[in-house]
């Protein structure tokens, strides 16, 4: 028995010392293992060792915690932990009414908000068989394709960031907060936008936004092409990301992911033209697909969408009709009791949303399904065997965002 | 003559701080009037000239390494500045501008400030361990500064072995990066101290390789002789002679400094700050300092090994001879005479008003004393550039290490350069590119080196 003094103060108990504090550093959860898979992941066999990232962690992207078991460099498997971020924004949609709900979804993809405060409102829309004007449209397919470019060009930055570069995020911020900017000045907001209402949009388009939009679309493309140099032909990005994490079409299909992961491993699957909504149909643009299905094809897929969503702005600002912006609806909308599903296309991929009406003027059930989610199961498949540094790679070229994850 | 009538507690702030060192100025210099009168003063002086004569190497010993280590932290200061506002024009940012002229004080105040902070000691860390690594990194840093040569005359210790030194004492720090991370009681600076171990073990070797075909050219690892070798134009630098040595011992020298893009040590976004994740305040500061001191040290010994050290790119004094504009450097002051004495006492007065009438005139707004503040001003930075010219071309130290410091600066901006572009590399791709890479250029290198200098042998 040792002397009090050279034994450690636990850190739960103050008045207790033990011998080493070390479980309580460990990344072990303090309940038994509630399944199989739990009990095999935290049993560590020699030279194991488990690490907590996140849920402060410089590269997880919010509050995503995943725990890590390492071999020395190498990650033998990982077992993410949701949840940090769990505000119950589905329940909580359930107790207001439905145009509570469009702000209550606006923090679940909070880097392009635009998309997920879209849900209630395209949900309700359908359920009550809404037309929308043809000028409202036009401004949603604006407001989102701009929303689509500062979200693609803030991943950008992250990717290379979390490959520990400096510099690309600050110009990735530089032409994200140019678009932000912009659309302060259409919804009065630079993150939350709430500018979406049930039946068209909050307002029209101004005279600042229109300004602001005519400098930005003069070097849009060009600047796009300018930041993109930095990393492009680096030798060091270009060998730390191609073949990294390569996915499969069978598995990017079987763990039911969207948006440019899935269109990385060449399946052309965008919402936008398999199940066209909003004025999509008039417009023309492609859809970019990459073979390879790694990080590389990933962060050049966002680029490539980012090219195409520039054309899409362009179009739609010559087509722009004139007319109202907001459809004449009663301010208490009760639509019919019935269901409906409606998706749209979000930088991340498939942005659904199940709703469920009994007839009152509140949702009986909003059910989001987020694309995020469903990306960020592929970390799972893709990481195990590759070292620690692969890790951030991956998860930042599948571009999680934790408030759709944890909802 | 009011403060000396003024009770103590009327007194500003500034007669507070004025009036007792007016005090002590006097006080001092009766004692002095008194000891030369009494004959104390010279016997003192006598006798520590005596002293330092008899023990002159470890004299200079000890003023060399106390001015090495009171060197380093404005090094390091200018160093995190230079990072701070070059990174910030790279990413298009201001960088710091609030704290000095052009912020050029906020590396100090971060100084500062992590003196200032809490020396935290975390719950389990093995304590002696931990608390001595950041000394043992700094100090291996801090040592190999020994034996730069900054200038004709300006080394620490013109060791024959210098090199050996450098980098046996250099190789040190990995010693501090692992305890670091073994005491700290962290798994990410577990991770980082093993990184650390791994990285400049293996960079070691090509650092060193890459440098012996330099020394087999030199003859002497002596770093004072080899900058002697390079003396002349700027042909004569070895990394003509040596280009693929250089580029190894650049690369090789990042890696060793544990900076970007090989920076896995403390890669922020991998293993959040590495070794030092569980370190705070002054220790943490140490680690900070170390690497800017780090980057400095090798900056400076590309320079000397690589690019003349203090050599001059152009010796200047033949062309200047040649277009007749030589300059009597045996300026003396003895010969004025008389004018000696107009010069001292009216030189400053008359320029000041020189320098301050123009002001006067164009300025209407300004008060007189504003425009003689200015003049004055002016007059001694005049004054100073001109004796800081006749240093110039009359001292070899001074232009010696002005052209150090300026090729050190250059390889500085290039570390920071890097860092603001390059991602980071991957851990099997630092030690790939380390062991097949590296380490076989720098045995071609140094076999043909030695070729080359038994085929020139040969010949001769």
């Amino acid at each position: 028995m040792t002397a009090d003094a050279t034994r450690i103060r636990s850190l739960d108990d103050p008045t207790l010392f033990v011998d080493t504090p070390a479980t309580i550093y460990d990344a072990v959860p303090p309940y038994p293992p509630r399944s199989e898979r739990e009990a095999e992941f935290y049993h560590l066999r020699d030279g194991e060792l488990l690490i907590n990232l996140g849920p402060q962690h410089p590269s997880t992207h919010g509050v995503l915690r995943v725990v890590l078991k390492i071999d020395g460099e190498r990650v033998v498997d990982l077992d993410p932990v949701l949840g940090y971020l769990h505000r119950g924004v589905e329940k909580i949609c359930e107790n207001g009414d439905w145009h509570h709900a469009i702000s209550n979804c606006d923090p679940l993809e909070y880097v392009a908000s635009m998309f997920s405060e879209a849900m209630p409102v395209l949900a309700c829309e359908k359920l009550l068989d809404l037309e929308v004007p043809r000028r409202a449209e036009y401004i949603r397919v604006l407001a989102w394709e701009l929303n689509r470019i500062a979200s693609h060009a803030l991943f950008v930055g992250w990717l290379a960031l979390d490959l520990g570069g400096l510099t690309p995020i600050l110009y990735s911020f530089i032409e994200r907060d140019e678009i932000v900017e912009m659309l302060a000045a259409l919804t009065g907001q630079r993150l939350l936008f709430n500018y979406l209402r049930i039946g068209g949009v909050n307002g029209d388009l101004n005279h600042e936004f229109m300004s602001r939009l005519g400098d930005w679309m003069s070097h849009a493309a060009e600047q796009l092409d300018n930041n993109q140099k930095l990393l492009n032909e680096n030798e060091i990005f270009v060998r730390r990301t191609k073949g990294l994490g390569t996915l499969d079409r069978e598995t990017a299909l079987r763990l039911c992911m969207t948006g440019p992961p899935l269109r990385a491993t060449g399946i052309p699957y965008d919402v936008r033209r398999a199940h066209p909504y909003s004025v999509y149909p008039e417009l023309e643009f492609r859809i970019p697909t990459r073979e390879e299905g790694d990080s590389y094809a990933r962060y050049q897929l966002h680029l490539d969408e980012a090219r195409e969503s520039i054309h899409i702005i362009d179009q739609v600002l010559h087509q722009m009709p004139d007319g109202p912006v907001m459809a004449q609806i009663p301010r208490l909308i009760r639509p019919r009791p019935g269901r409906a599903w409606i998706a749209i296309e979000s930088p991340r991929g498939q942005y659904g949303c199940f709703a469920i009406s009994d007839g009152s003027d509140q949702p009986f059930r909003l059910r989001i399904r987020d694309p995020s989610y469903f990306n960020l199961q592929a970390v799972g498949v893709l990481t195990p065997g590759n070292l620690i540094a692969d890790t951030m790679a991956i998860m930042a070229s599948l571009d999680p965002i934790m408030g759709g994850i944890d909802k | 003559m009011s403060a000396l009538t003024r009770p103590w507690g009327h007194l500003t702030l500034a007669g507070k701080i004025i009036l007792p060192l007016v005090g002590l100025v006097i006080a001092l210099t009766l004692l002095l009037l008194l000891g030369v009168a009494t004959g104390v003063i010279p016997a003192l002086v006598l006798f520590g000239g005596s002293l330092v004569g008899a023990n002159l190497p470890i004299v200079r010993f000890i003023v060399a390494a106390s001015a090495i280590l009171l060197m380093t932290v404005p090094t390091a200061f200018v160093i995190i500045y230079m990072e701070m506002k070059f990174i910030a024009f790279i990413n298009m940012r201001l960088g710091p501008n609030r704290i000095g002229p052009w912020g050029t004080l906020q590396s100090t105040i971060h100084g500062f400030k992590v003196l200032a902070k809490e020396d935290f000691t975390p719950t389990g860390v093995d304590v002696p361990v931990f608390t001595l690594a950041p000394v043992v990194v700094y100090l291996s840093a801090v040592m190999t500064l020994l034996v730069l040569p900054f200038a004709p005359g300006l080394v620490g210790v013109d060791m024959n072995i210098g090199l050996l030194y450098f980098f046996g004492i250099g190789g040190l720090n990995v010693v501090g990066l692992l305890m670091a991370g073994w005491s700290s009681f962290n798994k990410y600076s577990l991770i980082g101290g093993l990184r650390a171990a791994a990285q400049v073990i293996s960079y070691e070797l090509p650092l060193t390789l890459g440098v012996v075909g330099v020394i087999m050219l030199a003859g002497t690892m002596s770093l004072n002789q080899i900058v002697l070798l390079q003396a002349g134009s700027f042909l004569d630098w070895f990394v003509f002679q040596q280009p693929l040595g250089f580029l190894i011992f650049f690369i090789a020298a990042v890696a060793e400094g544990n900076r970007a893009p090989f920076d896995l040590t403390e890669a922020d976004s991998e293993i959040v700050a590495g070794f030092a994740t569980e370190y705070s305040g002054m220790r943490f500061g140490f680690f900070f300092f170390a690497e800017y001191v780090a980057v400095f040290i090798l900056s400076g010994l590309i320079t000397v090994l690589f690019f003349g050290g203090w050599n001059a790119p152009l010796d200047l004094n033949p062309l200047l001879n040649w277009a007749g504009l030589s300059v009597n450097t045996g300026l003396d002051f003895g010969r004025l005479g008389v004018g000696l004495l107009f010069l001292i006492a009216l030189g400053p007065v008359v320029g000041t008003l020189l320098l301050a009438l123009p002001f006067w005139m164009l300025r209407s707004d300004w008060s007189v004393l504003k425009s003689l503040v200015i003049g004055f001003l002016l007059f001694n930075l005049l004054i100073m550039g001109a004796v800081g010219l006749y240093l110039a071309i009359s001292f070899e130290a001074v232009v010696g290490l002005f052209w150090f410091i300026a090729k050190t600066y250059v390889f500085v901006f290039v570390f920071v350069w890097m860092r603001g572009t390059l991602p980071r590399v991957r851990i099997d791709q630092l030690m790939g590119f380390a062991w097949k890479w590296l380490l076989p250029a720098a045995l071609l290198n140094l076999f043909v080196t030695a070729l080359a200098v038994i085929t020139v042998d040969a010949i001769r």
